[in-house]
């Protein structure tokens, strides 16, 4: 060990630049991991949320259940779901679905037309669960407001799609005389394209008391017809559509299919992320045996001479590995911090690369790239080694290497 | 087993200089018995030097085998050769071969560092051949701050410091004065006399015939006598 540390002091600038080669390395692998980082962070965030989402419903007179609708049908009204009539489904439903691996989250929908002869149209009216993901995703969110103000606890209070105020010259604070009732319209909202789309909304609770003397058997247990359902990730969507239909073969099962390109997309990010990190290794791995050897090189004389005196191959291999290992850790040590100081800097003074790239440093990144320096720097020693055990010493005094 | 302690058996070595292939070394057969003095004569070229490095494993024969002491030294492993060429062999450089970014004495004490890597280099026993060499006053010098003699003396040093049973010495006076000349084969004879030492030496000139055991003259790689 004395002599390790005598030969990296001795052959200084030797040993400065093997380091500056692992710091430079390191430093611009931790700026390619920050932003990275971030993009993947940021697109794999925004594609996670995309076709993650979907709606079951029972048709009507499907064989499988006893319908306690459809009252409202002979009424002129009727529950329904993507132009079909639909059942009222059970609470316990909602539980079973949200066992199925997968599912993040469920929640129950009431969805039911009517027509009206003042508009001389049908409009429908959804019932949600203002708060739950299942229902931000599938029909609507506070964060669609374009007007107004969201659905709040007052009974009377409703939010219509921009499309159907538009179509009948309503604005914030009409009253509606519809469904037997006065709606004040208390928002105006613009959805997009949802499955659960309807004209206008209000929470369920209140829907259900609208729809109180329509539906026949609104009663405790049967309380929606539709379930709005959340997955965790685009990518497994299907399969828990496939288990779903496994599990309750009398479901109507509907989802836009985003969560295919989206999966895709999520794919190929990660798979870029993947070879990314891939080419940075091989790049450091390169590097350090590049470096290495090239310390072989210059020192093959002198190792020569120890040889001819009697040093040991595994002797001189174990000083080739802890040269290597010492230079790498210094190395990717200072390369991180000097990574971490200037992204610092970067982000203190709120500069952006190309005003859109943003450095985010990982405590995760550096442990990483310290052990992959340190990993390629034991690789990059195998080299010289086995260089060293091929060798004789006679050959490497007058450099034949 | 054989009663010779060095043995060069049918030995080649062929190398290839532009596009031709040179026979450095052909079919050499030689035995050095134990405390011998063996002189190996020859013009510059005639394969004294890789007649030497083949003896001591320093290179290896394209044919042929050394033996010493009964120990192939082509054929056993890296760790056995490390360790003949550790504890039983010393090999004194034409060119020195001194570690340019050592001092002297880093120098002399990098030849015993894998024997005593558990205990304390003997220090007093360095200063001591130092002394002898009149060189104790250059010993935190380095090779480039000393004669050409000077450096001569520290490999030598090196080699003794080791206690070896056979030296290899190539052309050890080839490059200083008569004096120097003088006093390192002085201290080579007493070495050989005092510790029952082998001594091999190439060389072109004339000296120490007389002390001689043995001269083999080699020509265009082959032992003329």
């Amino acid at each position: 060990m004395n002599y390790l540390i005598k030969e990296l002091l001795r052959h200084r600038w030797r040993t400065i630049t093997g380091i500056t080669g692992y710091i430079i390395a390191t430093f611009f692998l931790l700026l390619i991991l920050s932003i990275n980082s971030v993009n993947e962070k940021d697109s794999l965030g925004i594609l996670k949320g995309t076709g993650t989402h979907f709606i079951a419903y029972i048709p009507s007179n499907t064989s499988c259940c006893v319908s306690c609708d459809n009252e409202g049908v002979n009424k002129g009204g009727s529950l329904f779901a993507e132009g079909v009539f639909t059942m009222m489904l059970n609470n316990d439903m909602i539980t079973n679905i949200k066992k199925i691996p997968g599912v993040k989250d469920a929640a129950p929908y009431l969805l039911y037309k009517l027509f009206h002869e003042k508009f001389n149209t049908e409009i429908s009216l959804g019932g949600i669960d203002t708060t739950n993901v299942a229902t931000i995703n599938n029909v609507c969110a506070s964060a669609d407001i374009l007007a107004g103000k969201y659905l709040s606890n007052n009974p009377n209070e409703i939010v219509a799609e921009e499309s159907f105020v538009m179509a009948h010259n309503l604005s914030i604070g009409d009253t509606l005389k519809l469904y037997g009732g006065k709606l004040i319209l208390a928002g105006i909202i613009n959805s997009g394209i949802k499955p659960g789309k309807a004209d206008i909304y209000a929470p369920i609770e209140n829907v259900r008391t609208i729809l109180k003397e329509k539906l026949k058997c609104i009663s405790p247990g049967f309380d929606m017809n539709i379930v709005l359902v959340e997955v965790t990730d685009a990518r497994i969507q299907k399969r828990v559509i496939d288990q779903m239909k496994k599990e309750m073969n009398y479901l109507s099962l509907s989802s836009y299919n985003c969560y295919e390109p989206a999966s895709n997309v999520i794919t190929i990010i990660e798979r870029t992320s993947l070879i990314l990190s891939l080419i940075v290794f091989i790049f450091l791995i390169v590097f350090s045996v590049r470096t290495q050897l090239t310390l072989l090189m210059e020192r093959s004389r002198e190792i020569g001479i120890l040889k001819s005196l009697g040093w040991s191959n595994s002797l001189l291999g174990r000083q080739i590995i802890l040269i290597s290992l010492i230079q790498s850790f210094i190395g990717a040590t200072v390369g991180c911090l000097l990574g971490v100081l200037i992204i610092w800097l970067m982000n203190g003074n709120n500069l952006l690369f190309f005003d859109l790239v943003k450095f985010q440093v990982h405590f995760r990144s550096i442990s990483t790239l310290i052990i992959i320096s340190i990993t390629g720097g034991t690789i990059a020693s195998v080299f010289p080694i086995l260089k060293l055990h091929s060798t004789t010493a006679g050959d490497m005094i007058n450099n034949y290497l | 087993m054989s009663k010779y302690q060095i043995e060069c058996i049918s030995l080649c070595k062929k190398y290839t200089r532009n596009k031709q292939i040179v026979n450095a070394v052909d079919n050499i057969n030689l035995c050095i018995s134990t405390n011998e003095i063996v002189i190996i004569k020859g013009r510059s070229g005639a394969g004294k030097s890789t007649l030497l490095n083949l003896m001591c494993g320093l290179i290896k024969p394209t044919q042929g085998k050394v033996m010493i002491e009964n120990n192939s030294i082509n054929e056993v492993s890296n760790h056995v050769l490390s360790r003949l060429l550790l504890n039983q062999v010393g090999i004194i450089f034409q060119s020195f071969n001194l570690l340019p970014t050592y001092s002297v004495f880093e120098n002399i004490e990098i030849g015993i560092i894998p024997k005593r890597l558990k205990q304390r280099i003997d220090k007093e026993n360095i200063i001591s051949l130092l002394e002898r060499f009149n060189l104790k006053d250059n010993i935190y010098s380095l090779p480039s701050e000393l004669s050409v003699g000077q450096q001569q003396k520290v490999a030598i040093i090196r080699t003794l410091v080791k206690e070896p049973s056979i030296i290899f010495a190539d052309e050890p006076t080839g490059s200083v004065d008569d004096e120097t000349a003088g006093e390192i084969l002085e201290s080579l004879l007493n070495l050989q006399r005092d510790k029952q030492v082998t001594l091999v030496l190439a060389t072109h000139g004339n000296i120490i015939e007389q002390y001689a055991d043995n001269v083999f003259t080699i020509e265009n790689g082959r032992i003329k006598n």
